[in-house]
């Protein structure tokens, strides 16, 4: 008998660290600045323990049947903590109350626990033993939740899942008591079902629990997420609505499979059909292998080399189902050539040269990756071009980020390029801008590769057409040692903003 | 009982919690003061095993050595050597190299040079950082330049604007006008002796200066001080007034600057050290230098040299210490530095701004730290280098070179961790590793009355056969003068051969 009790105080002492454990660990996550998070969450927790450990002079009569609806409440609140703070910080403004409200109302149940369980052990041990004892497995139950919660609950089960297996513990030793003690104990059918009924949910909520952290991931996105990923370089989410299915990088909209034909079509065969006898083409950007899959439907063309930074993002649109369907598995076609690097530094070091070059990089929004857009980008870019050859820029819009379209322009210009802005309306988008550049001049194509859904010969010309409200702004080209493109970008994004 | 379990709940946190410190790695850089003492102490030296004849020797592997080095070799001249007491050439332009980036060990830049700065041009053109007249777009600075930490948050550009008043603009804009005024009146020039002349500024420091012209503003005064203290390893009352107007007054810059390379200007110092490699002879450290009829005698290690003409290109100090008859330098200052590697294995959460090149901390007692990936072609990195700089500035040059060497590496690392925490609260989850180089005599210190010194003309205009080189002969360590003097110092020399 006093082993098996004992057990029970290890476990609820785990059950009670580990939901302390969630709550600091989600306010950190999701908050950020840990050292904050930790120390309110253990300060308000252990105060909170404080005051349940008062409460329990208030409780006289009754005692295991108290400790059993304090477990199961312990096992209601803590189990379903981590769910509920998630979705809180999805759907509501007051995250922190709700933090607070649930660190301390687990804290007072838990703080209630073990001075009962010492006054229902009291007359059946020895004083200076049952002390002992209990402390003994109170710690040893304290240091398992410590070490499973970092090496085995959030890497395998994750925080929601690991706090609603805690909740089950909780209520299964409830029910354990309720026969350990049956003594002591009257109304124990009542008990006894209130404690399948806490389980049962709890073990509902285990098996729901992917949606939960879907619904709080979706609220963050407008449509149903299927997929994300954090990698080394970026947050990859993918989303769908209907037949819609858009990419993230971190937040930034990259395509909607609604349009992306449009997009990628005038990316690639306004520059691509005018070079007849185009034979190696280099994508840098785009591992999303859908101008790949333009490219390769120009049968002369025997060798593709694409250049991305993330391997992540390479291989999901090499292997995800849906997305192979979007890019007719282009980046596993045989004449494509993958490469994972930076692309500036592989430039740098490579010596082949090329007849035709897209450059789909994010758009200039840090110093980072504006210096994809400098002369220096450029004129190495140009080094790397054949006599006949061309490289086309996605360059932002010339509508919302007038100023940065024309600057990506002139910095193309003083690399000593001919350049050939063109746009096109993407509805995902609105107005998108890209520039043709090469050192001989260009003449629109009079052959397209057939079965295209947006370009014809008839329409390409009318692309290089601006309006007037896209006409050339005055802008300084873009260096290295003086990124104005980006103080541009952010300027011109700033106005249509507010 | 509970007041246990509280406390083992708290331990079971804290060694959860992902904020505890983490052991870092480091220790002292070879910086040569042992050796260097054994000279001071007049410790003895062994006979030399061989001597061999050559006409010239240059003592000192820094930019001037290399400098002279390559004036001789480009005017035709391959009879000569050049001795480097340490293993590595480059002295305050010596660099270091780890997994993730080369950095500086000091100096870390070079001014785009103006028109006057022929020599400067002339060496850049050789090494492919001007091409017909256009500055290489990778070796200049790239943006972000500068930012400083004030008032609890980044701000760009190291002049403080944040919560600047009307008065403090209107302070700084007074101050632009007066350099500009200076700058007009040609006085202001690098190489220095162009254009320096006789000058009251000289009489008086620079705070001193600032006093006299009403400029009460604190953030211009920091400002000032900053770049005495930068520049100089000084305050600025401190330095001579000539030499902080002489900062400000002197650049010219055609380009956007500064131009700059992960190692700083080690980059340049390896290139002269591979295109000159077959004079240079490192670990040698010259002991004496005696007279011997009219040649004198460089004794280096177990070889003897006997030689016409000794470009002395190490520090001017050395010089009485090392040679017979040399004339005494009693007025030089020299600003005791510390300077220190920061590996990162991660990089610190940002909240305002990018990382820039430069990372200054208003009213801090160092200088900051540069970024050693900055110049990365690379949109992501998430390792680096930082170098940190430390001019010891406040108190005596003397006391602080003490302290340079009684304080073990443990009590600089903590020095350092505490100063960046003040902007990088997390730091020290991000630092593996981190070096310290103590450099007691890292460079000349302009006091007021430099510029007048009698002893600098006389060291300055030295003929015979011991011709002097250093930078600190203009009074400031800077790359464009240690490069002046030194092709001054060989051509002088080719011409009495």
């Amino acid at each position: 008998m006093p082993v098996v009790l004992f057990l029970s105080v290890a476990l609820i002492a785990a059950c009670g660290l580990i939901y302390e454990l969630v709550a600091g660990t989600l306010a950190s996550y999701l908050l950020g600045d840990s050292v904050f998070q930790f120390s309110t969450v253990i300060g308000s927790y252990l105060f909170a323990m404080g005051v349940g450990s008062y409460l329990s002079r208030f409780v006289t009569r009754g005692l295991v049947a108290r400790f059993v609806s304090i477990e199961l409440m312990v096992g209601l609140v803590g189990g379903f903590s981590s769910a509920a703070l998630f979705l809180a910080f999805a759907y509501t403004q007051g995250f922190q109350l709700i933090l607070y409200a649930v660190v301390i109302a687990i804290g007072v149940l838990v703080g209630l626990e073990i001075p009962l369980l010492m006054r229902i052990l009291k007359n059946r041990l020895e004083f200076r033993e049952m002390v002992a004892h209990v402390l003994t497995f109170d710690y040893l139950g304290a240091l398992a939740a410590s070490l499973l919660f970092p090496i085995l609950l959030v890497p395998k089960l994750g925080m929601v899942r690991s706090a609603l297996l805690f909740g089950l513990i909780n209520a299964g030793v409830a029910l354990w008591s309720t026969y350990l003690f049956r003594e002591e104990l009257g109304g124990r059918t009542l008990l006894r079902t209130a404690c399948v009924v806490v389980l049962a949910t709890l073990g509902a909520g285990m098996a729901g629990a992917e949606k939960i952290t879907q619904a709080a991931d979706n609220n963050l996105y407008a449509d149903e997420v299927i997929f994300a990923r954090d990698t080394r370089y970026q947050r990859i989410v993918l989303t769908k609505w209907k037949d819609d299915v858009r990419l993230f990088l971190s937040s930034h909209l990259q395509f909607s499979s609604r349009d992306e034909y449009r997009y990628h079509e005038a990316l690639v065969h306004p520059g691509l059909a005018s070079l007849p006898g185009a034979r190696r083409v280099l994508v840098l950007g785009g591992g999303d292998g859908l101008a790949l899959r333009e490219i390769l439907k120009y049968p002369d063309v025997a060798s593709i080399t694409l250049v991305d930074l993330d391997p992540e993002m390479t291989r999901l649109f090499s292997t995800h189902p849906y997305l192979v369907t979007l890019n007719q598995h282009s980046l596993t076609n045989p004449r494509v050539h993958v490469i994972n690097a930076d692309a500036f530094v592989w430039l740098d070091r490579s010596s082949d040269s090329y007849d035709f070059i897209v450059v789909d990089f994010p758009d200039p929004t840090n110093y980072s990756l504006g210096k994809l857009y400098t002369t220096a980008f450029y004129r190495l870019m140009a080094k790397h071009l054949s006599a006949q050859g061309l490289a086309v820029v996605q360059s932002t819009s010339p509508l919302f980020a007038r100023q940065s379209y024309w600057c990506i322009v002139e910095t193309l210009k003083q690399a000593g390029l001919k350049t050939y802005p063109y746009h096109l309306y993407v509805p995902s988008f609105g107005e998108w801008g890209f520039v043709l550049a090469g050192l001989h001049p260009f003449e629109p194509p009079v052959r397209l590769p057939s079965k295209l859904r947006y370009l014809s010969t008839s329409t390409v010309p009318q692309m290089f057409q601006f309006p007037n409200d896209m006409l050339p702004v005055d802008a300084e080209p873009n260096r290295l040692n003086d990124q104005v493109l980006v103080r541009y970008y952010e300027h011109d994004w700033r106005e249509i903003t507010h | 009982m509970s007041s246990t379990r509280r406390e083992f709940l708290s331990a079971a946190l804290i060694g959860l919690s992902p904020k505890t410190d983490r052991a870092v790695a480091g220790g002292f850089i070879d910086d040569g003061h042992q050796i260097g003492h054994l000279l001071r102490d007049r410790a003895p030296f062994p006979a030399a095993k061989q001597t061999i004849k050559i006409p010239i020797v240059i003592v000192g592997g820094g930019i001037a050595g290399l400098s002279a080095a390559w004036r001789l070799e480009k005017r035709g001249f391959k009879d000569f050597v050049l001795l480097e007491m340490l293993k590595q050439g480059g002295g305050n332009a010596r660099w270091g190299e780890n997994e993730v980036s080369a950095y500086p060990w000091a100096a870390h830049y070079v001014p785009v040079p103006g028109k006057k700065a022929a020599l400067v041009r002339e060496l850049f053109e050789e090494l492919g950082v001007l091409r017909d007249g256009v500055w290489e777009e990778r070796y200049l600075c790239f943006s972000p330049q500068e930012r400083l930490y004030l008032h609890g948050r980044w701000q760009e550009g190291i002049e403080p604007v944040t919560a600047a008043t009307a008065l403090d603009r209107a302070e700084f804009t007074r101050f632009a006008a007066r350099m500009n005024e200076f700058r007009a009146t040609g006085q202001f020039t690098i190489p220095m002796e162009l254009g320096a002349k006789p000058s009251p500024l000289d009489r008086l420091s620079m705070s001193q200066w600032l006093d006299q012209e009403r400029f009460t503003s604190p953030y211009l005064r920091w400002y000032v001080s900053y770049a005495c203290r930068d520049d100089y390893g000084a305050l600025a009352k401190d330095t001579s007034a000539w030499a902080g107007v002489h900062y400000f007054a002197s650049r010219e810059p055609d380009e956007k600057g500064p131009i700059t390379w992960p190692e700083g200007n080690g980059w340049i110092a390896r290139r002269l050290l591979q295109k000159l490699d077959r004079y240079v002879r490192t670990g040698a450290m010259v002991h004496r230098v005696t007279r011997e009829g009219r040649r004198l005698r460089v004794s280096a290690g177990d070889t003897d040299y006997l030689v016409e003409r000794v470009i002395f290109a190490a520090p001017t100090f050395l010089a009485p210490y090392l040679c017979e008859d040399a004339p005494a330098v009693r007025g030089f200052v020299y600003s005791p530095w510390l300077t220190a590697n920061l590996t990162l294995d991660r990089l610190p959460r940002e909240r305002d701004l990018e990382t820039a090149w430069d990372n200054v901390i208003y009213d801090s007692p160092t200088l900051g730290y540069v970024v050693a990936t900055h110049q990365s072609l690379r949109t992501h990195i998430d390792r680096t280098v930082w170098t940190f700089y430390w001019s010891l500035a406040e108190g005596s040059p003397a006391a602080n070179r003490r302290m340079l060497l009684d304080k073990d590496w443990n009590f600089w690392k903590e020095a350092i961790l505490h100063d960046l925490e003040r902007a990088h609260p997390d730091i020290r989850q991000c630092v593996s590793r981190l070096d310290v180089l103590r450099l007691g005599h890292a460079m000349a210190r302009p006091v007021p009355g430099f510029l007048a010194s009698e002893e600098r003309r006389r060291l300055t205009e030295s003929s015979g056969n011991l011709l002097f080189a250093n930078s600190d002969l203009s009074g400031f360590s800077i790359f464009e003068e240690a490069q002046y003097r030194a092709v001054r110092a060989a051509d002088s020399v080719l011409l009495h051969l």
